[in-house]
């Protein structure tokens, strides 16, 4: 017989126990030394209804359609902007815009293999994007072990359910990168232990099968990527699922102080000759300002009309959005398009009179580096704290993965707050983790 | 076979070499009657604690190697020793960290499918070993078992090692009393990662 969430709850410790047996960690670097920790885990998960998640998979599936389009649109032809439905300056000023991807075909046409994006819901149910991940998003490792253990910790607590499997995650990665690969191994490429997600990394690879590697273990040679094995023995790579940014993928290409790149493994990208997953320049697609035009992009490319909603959002840019920002700074939340991980955001309200007034004078300076929004009052999930049940603010990151089709993960990231006032999710800023539950009936 | 980097194969090895270290270091301290808790000095590199964080340096970038059933003993390990640290029956708190080091053992030997990765984590054992009851004065039929048994897994690691060394090691083996201080420097450089 299934448990009740109280029942659920009294093996909180339990599961937590074993997710530390596995060293289900996060790395964190805090005055300068790194450190491991574990990633908190709720046992409640989140449910969401079959049709429910039916509705939001056909909208993630629209949304990273156009994402795609747009961003083999402004790598060749540019249409969107010749048409004005994008402003130039939001592509090519954006630090996410790549020069030298201009014109470079990926292989299999894909960009974004990877997508997380991230959603909450509004306390009238309505879903939200808050935000697209296109370069390398993580998370997913999290929920899909979290899942295996929990059905280990209290078997009851799936029995009866009609619950969809999450444990193809690693199955849809591994066909992406397969989808792609133009001959040889896959790998994921991380850029070592002291990275954040190296959990996830090193997770990533058992489950699927691809080798885990560093720069050290690949080097380009005669047009094609090798891994070179203990005996000095070279095996031809083809695809590569980088866990590394833009800029220190390639030393010779972007940033020549990368110690953690490959040298030269644009330059055989650019001829096809081996497939990187995520595509490198896909930062000018899900640039914060960039967020404020996907609905348009599904206008445009796909000619529908878009069946998820962002958050409503204002670009100082345009001078009748810096005055509806200006007029009404006390209700929105700033944001730096440069951040992430829930750094750079703003709660107007929040700001004292000096600090209001130092922040427009930036935002006057600087208009095409924020973003405002309009507060999205989203719906609290209960958590399990301290033996009592507690609402927290949470979200949620879902991935869509593109191989001959794109598919999305009947699962997905919820990110909580532990913070009973703030909206802040993210790990490395104290949130935790649950289980995302999709019914499958 | 796997393909298996130059970088893993040394720190597969270096898991096999700490986790042994950590193994019959306990097993030392188990079989001696003195007592100064100087073990749980993570930073003082002749103690079990140090060793045993050097093996889980090496074991948490090798998860994908040898899958992460066999990777969490190790992690079981590290948290059975900052227990038994604050525990009141330390030595008790060991035996634990040892458990879990042989149940690591017994994982991979069962868990791992690839030869060579299995291998090599036991050639850095029966290297770790040989040379500590080497340095530890143990029984000479103790170090002539533990060198017969490093020359028959040596083989099978596809590993590059000195044959002259390996010679030397036998014959070190089948002589009458055994050259401690010849059998450590000979195992010592029997193995050159940087040579391979």
């Amino acid at each position: 017989m299934a448990l009740t969430a109280e029942e659920l709850c009294s093996y909180s410790d339990n599961v937590n126990e074993q997710l530390a047996r596995y060293g289900v960690k996060f790395g964190i670097y805090k005055n300068g030394e790194f450190h491991e920790q574990l990633f908190p885990f709720d046992v409640i998960p989140r449910v969401i209804s079959h049709d429910e998640f039916a509705y939001l998979e056909r909208g993630l599936k629209q949304r990273v359609s156009a994402l795609n389009e747009f961003l083999r649109d402004i790598y060749s032809r540019r249409r969107i902007i010749a048409d004005g439905v994008v402003a130039e300056e939001f592509v090519y000023s954006g630090s996410g815009y790549l020069v030298p991807c201009d014109g470079v075909s990926p292989p299999g046409g894909i960009y974004s293999h990877i997508s997380g994006i991230d959603l909450v819901q509004g306390r009238d149910g309505s879903w939200y994007v808050l935000e697209d991940n296109l370069r390398i998003p993580s998370g997913a490792s999290y929920p899909l072990i979290a899942r295996e253990l929990c059905r280990r910790t209290i078997p009851d607590a799936f029995t009866g359910r009609a619950l969809e499997d999450n444990s193809n995650y690693a199955e849809l990665l591994r066909r992406t990168m397969d989808h792609v690969n133009t001959g040889g191994h896959p790998v994921i490429l991380t850029p070592g232990r002291f990275n954040a997600a190296y959990f996830e990394h090193s997770y990533l690879a058992e489950q699927t099968g691809a080798r885990l590697v560093t720069c050290d273990d690949l080097v380009v040679e005669n047009d094609r990527l090798y891994f070179t094995d203990y005996s000095g023995r070279k095996e031809q790579v083809g695809a590569v699922y980088r866990r590394i940014s833009d800029e220190y993928l390639d030393p010779v290409n972007f940033c020549s102080e990368s110690l953690i790149g490959v040298p030269h493994i644009f330059d055989i990208y650019r001829k096809g000759n081996v497939a990187i997953i995520n595509a490198p320049g896909n930062g000018a697609a899900d640039d914060k300002g960039i967020y404020y035009f996907v609905p348009k992009m599904i206008r445009y490319y796909l000619h529908e009309e878009p069946i998820l909603h962002n958050a409503p959002t204002y670009l100082p840019y345009y001078e009748q959005d810096m005055s509806y920002v200006l007029a009404n700074f006390d209700r929105l939340v700033l944001k730096d398009v440069a951040e992430a991980g829930g750094y750079g955001v703003v709660f107007g309200s929040k700001l004292s009179h000096e600090q209001k007034e130092e922040f427009i004078r930036m935002m006057k300076a600087e208009p095409r580096r924020f973003i405002a929004q309009e507060v999205i009052d989203f719906q609290d999930i209960d958590i399990y704290e301290d033996g009592v049940r507690v609402p927290r603010k949470a979200d949620l990151r879902a991935f869509v993965l593109m191989s001959d089709e794109a598919a999305v993960w009947k699962c997905g990231l919820t990110r909580f707050s532990r913070n009973p006032d703030s909206f802040i999710v993210n790990s490395s800023q104290g949130g935790g983790f649950k289980d995302t539950w999709v019914m499958s009936e | 076979m796997a393909i298996l980097s130059l970088g893993n194969s040394e720190r597969l090895f270096w898991l096999g070499r700490y986790s042994e270290r950590v193994f019959t270091g306990i097993k030392f301290l188990l079989a001696r009657p003195s007592w100064n808790g100087s073990c749980f000095d993570e930073n003082n590199s002749e103690s079990v604690h140090f060793s045993l964080m050097r093996a889980y340096d090496n074991a948490i970038v090798l998860r994908d190697e040898i899958g992460s059933d066999t990777f969490s003993y190790v992690q079981l390990a590290v948290y059975e020793m900052k227990n038994a640290s604050r525990s009141r029956t330390p030595l008790v708190g060991l035996q634990k960290v040892n458990d879990n080091i042989a149940a690591f053992w017994g994982m991979a030997d069962d868990s791992i499918s690839d030869e060579h990765v299995r291998g090599i984590i036991k050639l850095g054992k029966r290297v770790e070993r040989v040379d500590l009851y080497a340095r530890n004065n143990a029984d000479s039929e103790d170090i002539r078992r533990e060198i017969h048994r490093l020359i028959y897994r040596i083989a099978k690691t596809g590993l590059h090692y000195d044959g002259a060394r390996l010679s030397a090691l036998n014959a070190l083996a089948g002589g009458e009393s055994i050259n401690r201080p010849e059998v450590v420097r000979e195992v010592e450089s029997l193995i050159n990662f940087s040579g391979t």
